[in-house]
């Protein structure tokens, strides 16, 4: 039943095309049949009344006729009478009146007269005979008898006693004339029934005795109740013209009725009534009119199935149409759609439909292209490779034993140097060479088989490659990386310029390292980090070079909100004057107090900030809460506040500008504060590191190179950098008790420091004989557990308080 | 009878010349054309005594027709109507001064037809619708028929007073002769007589 209608619904909604066509179409057909039928209905009516009236006009001429006819018939029967010798002998001779009248009588007998009558030649009424004789019938008679003996040609129609009666003259000679010969015939039902016979009209004979008396039905061929009615009927004219034969209308007998009075002899009193059915003569028409409306809706159904057909036609490739471009939009390409053979409109919107199809998948392929491979070298680019991985991945979950899969990614040295020094245009030429390089060290170019795909390499950015190694453990994987870590030995020649490749390879296998295909790229990726930092060329991942990669990606938006929520905590670990003892200054430290893993160690999430350049915001976070805490510092008597600079902050342009707007802020001078900047983080740009240190240096800030001996720097760069302090990395001081080598290095750095005029730290001091050690080299400040360890911000002044009051003791 | 009334003619026809006048009547229609076939005569009680039957008048049937188309006879005249016509003829007349029919018959019937009433008889024939005839009867010597003039001549009329009776057939039927008083002097008379006879 829902089917039903839904089907209807979709078959008869007005908004459909099929639906507006074929009901256009049949609104408009059924306004010109309307019309039509209208018109001819109209038409029929009209021709119906006319042909009633015609009818009626064409009565009355027969019903003239008739009685003409019949007149002339008596006429000349009367005639033939009238020329009796016996009759003529009884009328001429001087016969008494009782003769005369039987002869009248008999005469009239013969020719079924009701009335005859004897005039003489003088226009006298001699002698008469009536059927139903009454006494004034001589009386009645007498002016007729004198009118039709004046005028013998004509025979007048006389009413008498409430009855017509068609009068005849004949003479009579003898051989001259005698007299005239008279005689009356009723006009009765067999005149009207032979009228009804020869017209088909229906007739009733109205004869009133006198002019002013009511007219009476004398005959009719209506059945005897209509009487009444009749009687009404020409009570209703009776106010009209008379004289015209003006038709007008009648119910009788329950049908309507057109009728005409025609007028039968002098004086008004006696008229024939001709009707004609209107019903009966309009059935004709009746049944033409519904055979009209039989074919119109006959013809408005046809029409309805055409017109719906044929909307159809349009409709159904229209929505063939529809379908075909709703496989389009899934990407279905491949059909051609339905209706291209077509010559008509539709087949060219099909055809230009399927020229469409072809261009959007054709478009499709190259967005395809561009999607998944790198232009520059034709490789399979990083979403490529990422589907790679997971289907090797997944085809190896499928077999069993599963066969591990192993990536190796690679990342050029120096690249960017190279594009700086030999052009962007070389650029890309060394990256296609590499990739050439790459493509012919791949092991396997075609699926084996029985066993594991085909090894995949890609470019998955700027200069960073992958391959992909289906069916090999670590140690193959390795052995491959450092295969194309020789074959990348050689040095590459374009344009005569030679240029030596050097790339990190980090390697990570599955199911070992990783248990989906982002875990193995990210930590491949991790791993080849680890290899450049430690200059190997090729690592396998350990998860000791992962930091917190776990939650790396989540730790982002923990460590914004940690900001936001004040996670944060500043932590200050004093800095202990050793010739003094005095706490000369601290250095600032973050730590985050996260509500579900407490207190996260620096670790943890440093080196993160400082991959993702969060580290800026944590940096000005700390130097925020450091000029707030300076001025209870400086009333500690504590100088100098050490804050750590990362490389991203050095390289922020706008470091300054937001270190001067804290400084303003809490009214701290620069030289309050002392930047620690690690080794690496000048060495990385040296050029734009060493302009930010001027820019900082001259608006006051002292400048501090942390865990110096640790990474990569060139002397002749450092007394370039307007440093004031150097800090020994923790490692040496550690190893100082134990190691000789360890203690000569510290020895060396604090004479190399005080030689370049920077004062010297020593970081990590653990233990008393350190510190004294460090006192006897002359080290300027120390910091470590042996001294405090970092402390709450609030904690720092009790620790102060508590020192100074112990080693005043000391000292004094 | 006859021998006396004959004789009586003669002496009064010997006397007559003393006394005769000629009188000629015209008959003429209201619009002044002759009437032929018309009748004149003068009626006196003289005339009547001296009227006598005339002999040898014959209504011939030829042709259909009766050959003769008005006859004036004297009362008492005995007509024979013979009949000239291959055919039969039934004779026949309904009027009050003579009523008779001589049924079918040719050759001339056996017994003549005595008009002794003064009067006009309308004849017919009963099988030929168009044969008419009239006699007219009078009572009077002095009679005769208009020819194509329309006069009649009355000869040997002695002066005297009469009564001028005219006639034609063409009067309604039925209607007597007119009738007006002449005198007839005795150098005779000449009168018109305007007869209302219908037009033709």
């Amino acid at each position: 039943m829902a089917d039903l209608r839904r089907w209807l619904v979709a078959w008869l909604s007005p908004r459909r095309l099929h639906t507006r066509i074929a009901g256009i179409s049949l609104v408009l057909l059924l306004l010109v049949q309307a019309a039509g039928f209208g018109a001819i209905g109209a038409s029929i009516e009209r021709n119906a009344r006319d042909a009633l009236a015609a009818e009626l006009q064409v009565g009355e001429r027969i019903w003239l006729r008739l009685l003409e006819q019949k007149t002339s018939k008596l006429v000349d029967g009367a005639r033939v009478l009238a020329a009796d010798y016996g009759f003529r002998s009884a009328l001429g001779s001087e016969v008494d009146d009782e003769t005369l009248n039987s002869a009248l009588e008999n005469v009239g007998e013969r020719i079924g007269a009701s009335v005859t009558a004897w005039v003489d030649v003088q226009h006298q009424l001699r002698a008469w005979h009536g059927q139903d004789a009454g006494a004034a019938l001589g009386e009645a008679l007498r002016p007729i008898a004198a009118e039709l003996a004046g005028a013998p040609n004509r025979q007048p129609v006389h009413v008498l006693n409430g009855k017509p009666v068609q009068f005849v003259a004949v003479p009579v000679r003898a051989p001259v004339l005698l007299g005239w010969l008279v005689m009356g015939f009723p006009i009765d039902q067999s005149l009207v029934d032979d009228m009804r016979e020869l017209s088909g009209l229906q007739v009733a004979l109205m004869a009133s005795a006198t002019p002013t008396a009511a007219p009476q039905v004398v005959a009719t061929t209506l059945a005897a109740e209509r009487h009444a009615e009749l009687r009404a009927a020409m009570a209703a004219r009776a106010s009209a013209a008379a004289q015209a034969a003006s038709d007008a209308r009648a119910t009788v007998g329950g049908e309507a009725m057109l009728l005409r009075s025609v007028p039968l002899g002098e004086g008004g009193t006696a008229r024939v009534l001709l009707l004609r059915s209107v019903d009966e003569a309009v059935a004709r028409y009746e049944r033409l009119r519904v055979v009209l409306a039989a074919i119109t809706v006959i013809g408005v159904l046809v029409f309805a199935a055409g017109s719906l057909f044929t909307a159809r036609r349009i409709t159904t490739p229209l929505r063939a149409l529809v379908r075909a471009s709703e496989k389009l939009g899934r990407g279905d390409y491949s059909e051609a759609p339905a209706h291209t053979a077509r010559r008509d409109e539709v087949g060219d919107l099909a055809k230009a439909f399927d020229h469409m199809r072809v261009s959007l998948a054709s478009h499709e392929q190259e967005i395809r292209q561009l999607a998944y491979w790198d232009r520059l070298t034709g490789l399979p680019n990083r979403a490529q490779f990422r589907d790679a991985v997971r289907a090797a991945i997944a085809a190896a979950q499928a077999t069993l034993p599963a066969a591990p899969v192993a990536v190796v990614m690679l990342d050029l040295d120096r690249f960017k140097h190279v594009n700086d020094v030999l052009g962007y245009a070389f650029g890309d030429r060394l990256l296609q060479a590499v990739a050439e390089r790459l493509s012919k060290q791949a092991v396997r170019t075609a699926p084996d088989s029985d066993g594991p795909g085909c090894d995949v390499v890609a470019r998955l950015s700027g200069d960073e490659f992958a391959l992909l190694l289906p069916g090999s453990n670590a140690e193959q994987a390795l052995a491959v990386a450092e295969r194309v870590a020789r074959a990348f030995e050689q040095p590459l020649s374009l344009d005569d310029q030679t240029v030596d490749l050097a790339a990190g390879f980090g390697v990570a296998c599955w199911p070992d390292h990783a248990v989906d295909a982002d875990a193995l790229m990210s930590r491949a990726e991790i791993a080849m980090y680890g290899a450049k930092r430690k200059t190997a060329s090729a690592l396998v991942y350990a998860p000791s070079l992962d930091v917190g990669s776990g939650d790396s990606l989540s730790l982002l938006s923990e460590l914004r909100q940690a900001l936001e929520r004040n996670e944060l905590r500043l932590f200050l670990q004093p800095k202990i004057e050793l010739a003094t003892s005095r706490v000369l200054g601290a250095e600032a430290l973050v730590r985050w107090q996260h509500p579900q893993r407490g207190l996260v160690p620096p670790m943890a999430f440093i080196p993160f900030a400082e991959q993702t350049g969060f580290v800026r915001q944590l940096t000005q976070w700390v130097f925020e809460e450091a000029a707030r805490q300076w001025p209870a510092m400086r009333a500690l008597g504590v100088q100098r506040i050490s804050v750590n600079l990362s490389t991203r902050d050095l390289l922020d342009q706008d470091l300054l500008k937001k270190l001067d707007a804290r400084l303003l802020h809490h009214g701290a001078p620069a030289s309050a504060f002392c930047l620690e900047i690690t080794e690496s983080a000048i060495m990385d740009e040296p050029q734009r590191a060493l302009a930010m240190l001027n820019a900082l240096s001259e608006a006051g800030f002292k400048l501090s190179i942390d865990d110096f001996g640790t990474g990569y720097s060139s002397l002749a760069y450092l007394k370039k950098l307007p440093v004031d302090e150097l800090k020994i990395d923790k490692s040496f001081v550690i190893g100082m008790e134990t190691d000789e080598d360890d203690a000569k290095i510290v020895r060396s750095t604090i004479d190399l420091a005080h030689n370049l005029g920077l004062s010297v730290v020593a970081e990590g001091v653990e233990t008393a004989p350190v510190m004294d050690r460090l006192r006897d080299l002359q080290c300027d400040e120390a910091q470590g557990y042996y001294m405090s360890k970092p402390l709450p911000a609030a904690d720092l002044p009790g620790f102060v308080v508590r020192w100074q009051e112990r080693h005043a003791a000391v000292a004094a | 009878m006859r021998l006396s009334l004959l004789a009586t003619c003669v002496l009064l026809a010997a006397a007559a010349p003393l006394y005769a006048a000629t009188v000629e009547v015209q008959l003429v229609a209201p619009d002044g054309k002759p009437l032929t076939d018309g009748v004149a005569w003068l009626e006196s009680r003289d005339a009547r005594t001296a009227a006598r039957p005339l002999a040898g008048v014959e209504m011939e049937q030829a042709d259909k027709r009766f050959t003769q188309r008005v006859a004036v006879v004297t009362a008492g005249t005995s007509v024979h109507f013979p009949n000239r016509d291959k055919v039969r003829h039934h004779v026949y007349s309904l009027s009050p001064i003579k009523a008779f029919e001589l049924k079918l018959y040719t050759g001339t019937p056996a017994n003549p037809v005595t008009f002794d009433k003064p009067g006009v008889a309308v004849l017919g024939c009963n099988i030929h619708d168009n044969m008419v005839a009239w006699v007219v009867v009078v009572e009077s010597p002095h009679f005769g028929q208009s020819t194509g003039d329309g006069r009649v001549k009355l000869a040997d009329v002695p002066a005297g007073s009469y009564k001028l009776r005219t006639w034609h057939p063409d009067l309604p039927p039925g209607a007597a002769a007119l009738e007006q008083a002449v005198v007839v002097p005795p150098a005779g008379l000449q009168l018109k007589a305007a007869l209302p006879v219908a037009g033709v």
